[in-house]
């Protein structure tokens, strides 16, 4: 396992959600999601720039016409630093270096045959070219430094480069835009303003190159695309969240969402959505989902246990599976900027629905074990 | 204090000098009394420790007597001041030192008429007194030489020349023959016996030798800081 | 030799006992050695420190960059940045911009602010903001909210503030109010400047300043996979006038001052030490020969003639423990008083440095012990070898045979006059990287010559004058020069400390007064004008503030009263050299100034210079890059290419570097750089009358800059007054060196005297035997003093007068550049020299009351 400690962490939404200070800002003076997003495309491909945090979160696999296998991840976070109208001397003559929006974008790769993990992490502020996130006609943009990720009407273009590998891909959507939750509104937690805008490209064809190690590999894959965005913090009560995203054979997919409260129970507002091969959505409540950890990983550097292996049970969709990791080890340490510790990585799937065979791969998010996730930025 | 007592050209009495040397006292001389006429050829005896140094020093004006009273040629030395110490040891007394003690940075003529040139002379009425000295004592060849480059013998006499510059009236020697071979003792005994007969100057010669005896007009024998009556044993 | 144990046992007995019961005299040799070594380890100190905070100040800027973006003269465009973050071989790129700024409604504290991007700044400055429970503001409020900043703990205790306070800060006469976020942890970036520094984001640092568009530099960190092609692709890419450049270069530039000025002030307290050597050569000499007889007797007893030379060795190593640890008090306190004063020199010297606190370094601790160690180990090795001379037989003497050695003078003083000789032709070799080797080194066979020639001089006094002095001093006089004499090599090495000691006053007294003379002839020469202006933080922030163009208009506006001599002033780089680059309009400098040329002819440069024909260096830039007439210079300013010929070389005493001059109307037209950094303002008197009155211009020149706050106006007269107190002041210090070595050699007459008393106990004695009085015999001691003196004296000023000329054309050339017009103070040389002759005689009182002590009665005594 080869970690290579990059200069800035940069975390996943909620990371940064429950990250950034309140500093006596309170969450109201940020546009929040309080109802059905009414989500349209490609405008809402583009930034919502009034709210507190955003993301574009895009994950897969990939193989190579060897059949090397890789996990892939690039994610572009935005975060306004603070609310309008609350800046105490507003200058009159601005610099160009001023804005209140920052960007955080992560790459990560994981080497499935080779058993290896690479990441890199970027930020910069919204200003003079360095970071930014627009729209221009259909098309939406953005941007970290030298990476970017292109949404356009039928096409998705991805690049990033690391010291350790890059990957250039175009990813194809399969199926329309899902929206989560009541129309994109999904709810994290008991407040009606605890919610997010959520919606998933739950397949996209891929294909593209990846650079690992000094050699090249043409690549084909699936890949997956969210994007949300939100201003509310983590409600006090959770530690944190598991969070899955799953492609199967059958050309369906599946994606859980489950909060942990501190008294170990999983929150009321844990979710998740059922995709099936025409792109029909079907909403799934906590109910619904039964996830069983099967075993559990020790990790040698923050000493947190984390799930290692999960039965996921969904009764309705008669839907068995056992998701586990491709390899154990693919957690995150940012000591450097949010010190959140959190495990995020490739995993692969297998069981069956209503009867049938059923495997695929996709991608874990696992926080708030290694510490309380309540870290500040 | 000048006192007129023409007998005697030293008198001594009840003579004392204690010396304190650290927490203890040591005594010199207890109680000398004594008297020495002019012209006299005088040899103090006595072995290490009698007193005879002590003596010795307070008659050439180097130290002062803690009790009694001493009057040489007419000078009161026990209440004198420095001032006339100074003009004593100028004037009456010409002292030579067992070591010779010459001023190793001058030459025997040098060395010969330093005391009258501190005592104020002028070197042109200096010099030529000098060189009549040094010729008398055979050190004509040596007189611009330097102590380090003379013999014992030579050096002696040298000291001897400048106990006579200012022709004192008193000669004291302190064991003048202590650093000399036997020939070379017996011609400085020799040439304080001619001074003393020729001029009538009083010489006073403390030794433990026995080289002086025969020349000696009377004897003062020392012991433990008193004079003893019977002839010295040495 | 025999087991440690005896031998320290010995030592004790022998040795310690006999300092132990003389123990003023060994006192007086341990003060002069404690006063040496303090002197030689604060000085050291505290440069040190200045050298430290210097280097950690710089470190801590530039951080872990690799290279520097910059723009000679100028300031960088903030766009490169985009790019830069984009070139795949950057790791980061951080932009920075820092400026002196004023805090406080008095403006009473000036501090280091630095506007940075926290973001991309992390990987290359380490900074971190404390902890606090109570607030729950961060970092990323800096950016959030404009006009924030953090500062450190030093900072808002010395200006009284609190967290989440407000803080007036002013610059270039803008004023803005800003809020503390929170307090800088200790380490990192907030080690800058000494601790007195500011955090702020450079969007906030933007808005304040005014300075929209540009940074200081952008500086990178590479990836490790990049290689010299990419380096280079990213300077070719960057545009015309700006440059990539080492971050080192400022630093190893301004490193090199110090340690060059480390070198000089550490051979000249070492001196103090040097001198204080002698003191126990004196002493351990004392002890090994009037023990002669003791000496003799060990021997007789069985020790071996190694035992003995150890012994004294012994006692030298002793007294140099001893006085060094006596120098630990006397450091602490003289190392506080230096420490502002020598900060204060290098800061108006070279580099601006902000020292507050000492750092003990443990090594410059050992340095100064090891050197105090070995000088007095040097100087009782002689002693010691002449004690292992004594023969065992000499026991059986009654008293000491030691008479006064013949040692030949004539060959040790060929020997002497032959090192004096080869003083002028060494130092034509030249130094090495600014350490003026060759002339430290004529210097030392300066002093070991007339040191040698010493004892033959003294001998030469000692054969012809006793007999003049007689008449002069009677007997006495006579007696104490025929001493002089004799008295052989060890009345040479005492008065081969004052010759030292001499030497030196002298030669510095004739250096400062030719450094002042010239530079006042320069002042008054050179910086001709009535009134200055510039921008208030100009030279602090390298001249990139130039005067608003508002200011210029309203000047120009007036030249039918005053004469304007405007300047361009650019630091440059060479290398590791740092020169100024400046522009300035001849025609006009010309017609009330004079430039002090060192050769050529000074009109017909002046012409060329006004027609652009070519440069003139200051003679410190020539001797720093070896330059030559007629070779040609090449640099690149304000994003032009510059080729020029040079056609003269002057004097400059401007402080921090070399400088380079060039016709402003000709740089202008290269570079299109209409800018002023400043301009000199010639009241005219040319015009008919009725002229304005002085007063009437002077209003109307306050006025303008009244209304551009952040110009000043500086009197020319109180501008040249200035600069020779900033002079005086960087000599304070060596005059204070100076003297603590004359109070050294004082001290060394003072025992050598005595000694020589001492050792004539039996003499002196024999003196007052044979009639002569106290007064007389104090009287000859004094003459012995006045002839030592004097010989010193003579000798001293010899040597001095030599030496001054190796100061001023050989060390400080090579050291920092320059030479000075030679000329000598007869006022205050000859003032001084009956006072330093004084202290020396004061010196003998104590020697001659030494004289007395043992009766006369003494030469008597039996053994």
């Amino acid at each position: 396992m080869v970690w290579i400690t990059k200069l800035l962490l940069l975390p996943v939404m909620f990371f940064l959600g429950a990250a950034l200070p309140t500093s006596g800002y309170a969450e109201k003076q940020f546009k929040s999601v309080t109802g059905p997003c009414n989500l349209h495309f490609p405008r809402d491909h583009g930034p919502h720039q009034d709210f507190r945090t955003e993301w574009w979160y895009y994950t897969g696999h990939l193989e190579s016409e060897e059949g090397h296998g890789f996990g892939f991840q690039l994610t572009f976070f935005r975060s306004r630093v603070t609310p309008p109208a609350t800046v105490r001397y507003p200058p009159e003559s601005p610099s160009a270096w001023r804005t209140d929006q920052l960007y955080l974008a992560h790459a990560a790769l994981t080497d499935i045959p080779g058993q290896d993990f690479f990441h890199a992490e970027q930020m910069a502020r919204a200003a003079l070219g360095m970071a930014g996130a627009s729209q221009e006609g259909d098309s939406t943009s953005i941007f970290l430094k030298h990476w970017y990720a292109r949404i356009e009407p039928h096409i998705h273009k991805l690049g990033a480069e690391t010291d350790d590998f890059s990957v250039q891909l175009t990813l194809k959507p399969a199926k329309s835009p899902v929206p989560h939750g009541n129309s994109g509104y999904s709810l994290k937690g008991r407040k009606k303003e605890s919610a997010s805008c959520y919606y998933s490209m739950t397949r996209l064809q891929a294909t593209g190159s990846v650079f690992l190690q000094n050699e090249e590999y043409p690549v084909k894959g699936l890949a997956w695309m969210d994007h949300e965005f939100s201003s509310a913090p983590l409600e006090a009560d959770l530690v944190g969240w598991d969070w899955f995203s799953l492609q199967f054979n059958d050309n369906t997919e599946l994606m859980i969402y489950l909060l942990r409260q501190d008294d170990g129970e999983y929150s009321p507002a844990s979710s998740g959505t059922f995709v099936e091969p025409a792109g029909r959505v079907q909403h799934l409540s906590r109910e619904m989902i039964d996830v069983e950890i099967l075993e559990v990983w020790e990790s040698p550097r923050s000493a947190a246990i984390y799930p290692a292996r999960w039965r996921i049970r969904i009764k309705p969709l008669d839907l068995e599976l056992i998701v586990r990791p491709t390899l154990a080890d693919q957690e995150m340490l940012t000591p450097e900027s949010t010190r959140v510790t959190y495990w995020e990585g490739s995993v692969s799937a297998n069981g069956s629905i209503e009867g049938n065979a059923l495997h695929g791969a996709g991608y874990v998010e696992l926080t708030g074990y290694a510490k309380k996730f309540d870290a500040p930025m | 204090m000048l006192i007129n007592d023409d007998s005697a050209i030293i008198r001594a009495e009840g003579l004392t000098r204690v010396y304190s040397m650290g927490a203890t006292e040591v005594t010199g001389i207890r109680d000398v009394s004594l008297r020495i006429g002019r012209g006299e050829f005088v040899v103090l005896k006595g072995n290490s420790g009698s007193g005879k140094s002590t003596l010795l020093a307070l008659l050439a004006g180097l130290d002062q007597p803690t009790r009694g009273r001493l009057v040489v040629a007419q000078h009161d030395l026990q209440d004198a001041s420095q001032a006339e110490l100074v003009r004593y040891r100028r004037e009456i007394v010409g002292i030579i030192f067992q070591s010779f003690n010459l001023l190793p940075t001058l030459t025997v003529l040098e060395n010969v008429c330093l005391p009258a040139l501190l005592a104020g002379d002028p070197l042109v009425q200096v010099k030529p007194r000098a060189r009549q000295l040094i010729d008398w004592l055979n050190l004509k060849s040596r007189d611009n030489h330097r102590p380090a480059q003379l013999s014992g013998g030579e050096m002696q006499r040298t000291a001897i020349a400048r106990s006579l510059i200012n022709d004192p009236e008193i000669i004291l020697a302190d064991e003048p023959t202590g650093n000399l071979d036997s020939l070379n003792g017996q011609t400085v005994i020799e040439l304080l016996s001619e001074l003393n007969r020729n001029s009538r100057r009083t010489v006073i010669v403390a030794t433990h030798s026995s080289l002086a005896d025969p020349y000696a007009t009377s004897h003062i024998c020392l012991k433990d800081g008193l004079i003893t009556e019977s002839l010295c044993e040495v | 030799m025999r087991s440690l144990t005896l031998f320290l046992r010995l030592w004790t007995w022998f040795s310690y006992r006999q300092l132990y019961a003389h123990r003023w005299r060994a006192l007086a040799v341990l003060l002069g050695i404690g006063l040496g070594a303090a002197v030689f380890t604060s000085v050291r100190l505290a440069v040190n420190a200045s050298l430290h905070s210097f280097t950690q100040s710089m470190d801590t800027i530039s951080g872990r960059a690799d290279w520097s973006v910059v723009k000679p003269g100028g300031r960088v465009p903030e766009t490169l940045i985009s790019d830069l973050l984009k070139n795949p071989s950057v790791k980061t790129a951080s932009p920075l911009l820092k400026t002196y700024v004023q805090a406080g409604e008095q403006a009473a504290r000036e501090f280091l602010l630095i506007g940075l991007d926290p973001i991309l700044d992390r990987a290359l400055r380490p900074w971190q903001m404390d902890a606090d429970a109570l607030s729950a503001s961060t970092w990323l409020d800096l950016i959030g909210q404009p006009g924030t900043l953090l500062l450190t703990h030093k900072l808002m205790a010395s200006l009284r503030l609190e967290s989440g306070g407000d803080i007036k800060l002013k610059y270039f006469g803008r004023s803005s109010k800003f809020r503390i976020l929170g307090v800088l942890n200790s380490q990192g970036l907030a080690l800058a400047d000494a601790g007195y520094v500011a955090i702020t984001d450079i969007a906030s640092m933007q808005e304040f300043t005014g300075l929209h568009g540009v940074v200081d530099r952008i500086d990178i960190l590479l990836k490790s996979t990049a290689t010299v092609r990419d380096i280079e692709r990213i300077r070719a890419a960057l545009p015309a006038g700006v440059i990539l450049s080492r971050p080192s270069e400022a630093r190893e530039a301004g490193r090199m001052m110090i340690d060059a000025y480390r070198l000089n002030l550490s051979v000249l307290s070492f001196v103090s030490l040097f001198v204080g050597m002698f003191l126990v050569y004196s002493l351990v000499s004392l002890n090994a020969t009037s023990r002669r007889h003791e000496l003799a007797i060990l021997r007789s007893l069985g020790a071996s003639s190694k035992e003995l030379f150890w012994l004294f060795i012994t006692e030298g190593a002793f007294l140099g423990i001893v006085g060094w640890l006596l120098a630990i008090p006397i450091s602490s306190f003289m190392v506080h008083k230096l420490l502002h004063s020598v900060s204060a020199t290098i800061t108006h010297l070279f580099v601006r440095v902000n020292v507050d606190r000492l750092k003990l370094d443990p090594w410059e601790v050992l340095l100064s012990f090891c050197v105090t160690l070995l000088i007095s180990v040097l100087a009782a090795y002689q002693p010691a070898r002449e004690a292992v001379r004594v023969p065992p037989k000499e026991a059986f003497l009654m008293h000491d045979r030691s008479l006064p050695g013949h040692k030949p003078l004539i060959f040790p003083a060929f020997v002497g006059l032959f090192l004096i000789t080869i003083v002028l032709p060494l130092p034509k070799l030249a130094g090495v990287s600014h350490v003026p080797f060759s002339g430290y080194v004529a210097t030392f066979f300066l002093f070991a010559g007339f040191s040698l020639l010493s004892p033959w001089f003294l001998a030469f006094m000692g054969t012809f004058l006793p007999p003049l002095l007689r008449y002069v001093g009677g007997q006495p006089a006579y007696l104490g020069s025929r001493y002089m004499r004799d008295a052989g090599s060890r009345i040479a090495i005492s008065v081969g400390a004052l010759i030292t000691a001499m030497a030196l006053y002298v030669a510095l007294v004739i250096m400062v007064h030719s450094f002042r003379n010239t530079v006042e002839t320069w002042v008054n020469q050179s910086i001709r004008g009535d009134v200055f202006l510039q921008t208030q933080t100009g030279s602090v922030n390298e001249y990139r503030d130039p005067l608003p163009g508002k200011v210029v208009e309203q000047l120009e506006s007036m030249q039918d009263r005053i004469d304007l001599l405007p300047y361009r002033r650019v630091y440059l780089y060479e290398g590791n050299i740092r020169y100024l680059f400046e522009a300035i309009d001849f025609s006009i400098f010309s017609k009330y100034g004079r430039l002090l040329f060192l050769e050529g002819d000074s009109p017909a440069i002046m012409q060329q210079l006004a027609k652009g024909e070519g440069v003139i260096v200051s003679e410190v830039m020539a001797n720093q890059l070896n330059l030559k007439i007629g070779e040609y210079f090449h640099a690149k300013v304000g994003g032009a290419d510059f080729n020029m010929p040079i056609l003269g070389i002057y004097r400059d005493y401007r402080t921090q570097g070399g400088v380079l001059h060039y016709s402003l109307k000709h740089y202008q037209k290269l570079t299109g750089d209409l800018t002023w950094t400043g301009t000199r303002v010639f009241l005219r008197n040319d015009q008919p009358p009725p002229r304005p009155s002085r007063e009437a211009i002077m209003q109307q020149l306050y006025r303008i800059v009244r209304h551009t706050p952040g110009v000043v106006v500086t009197i020319g007269s109180d501008l040249r007054r200035e600069i020779l107190r900033i002079f005086d002041e960087t000599f304070a210090i060596t005059t204070v060196l100076l003297l603590i070595a004359l109070f050294v050699a004082a001290l060394g007459i003072t025992t050598t005297l005595t000694v020589l008393v001492l050792e004539r106990t039996r003499e002196l004695n024999t003196l007052l035997a044979i009639g002569a009085s106290f007064r007389q015999i104090r009287a000859m001691i004094f003459w012995e003093a006045v002839l030592m003196v004097t010989a010193g004296q003579i000798l001293g000023a010899g040597c001095g007068f030599i030496l001054s000329r190796l100061l001023i054309y050989v060390i400080n050339r090579q050291s920092f550049g320059w030479t000075f017009l030679y000329s000598v103070d007869w006022g205050s040389l000859s003032a001084s020299l009956p006072l330093i002759f004084t202290t020396a005689l004061l010196a003998a009182i104590p020697a001659s009351r030494m004289a007395f002590r043992q009766s006369p009665a003494s030469l008597l005594r039996e053994r």
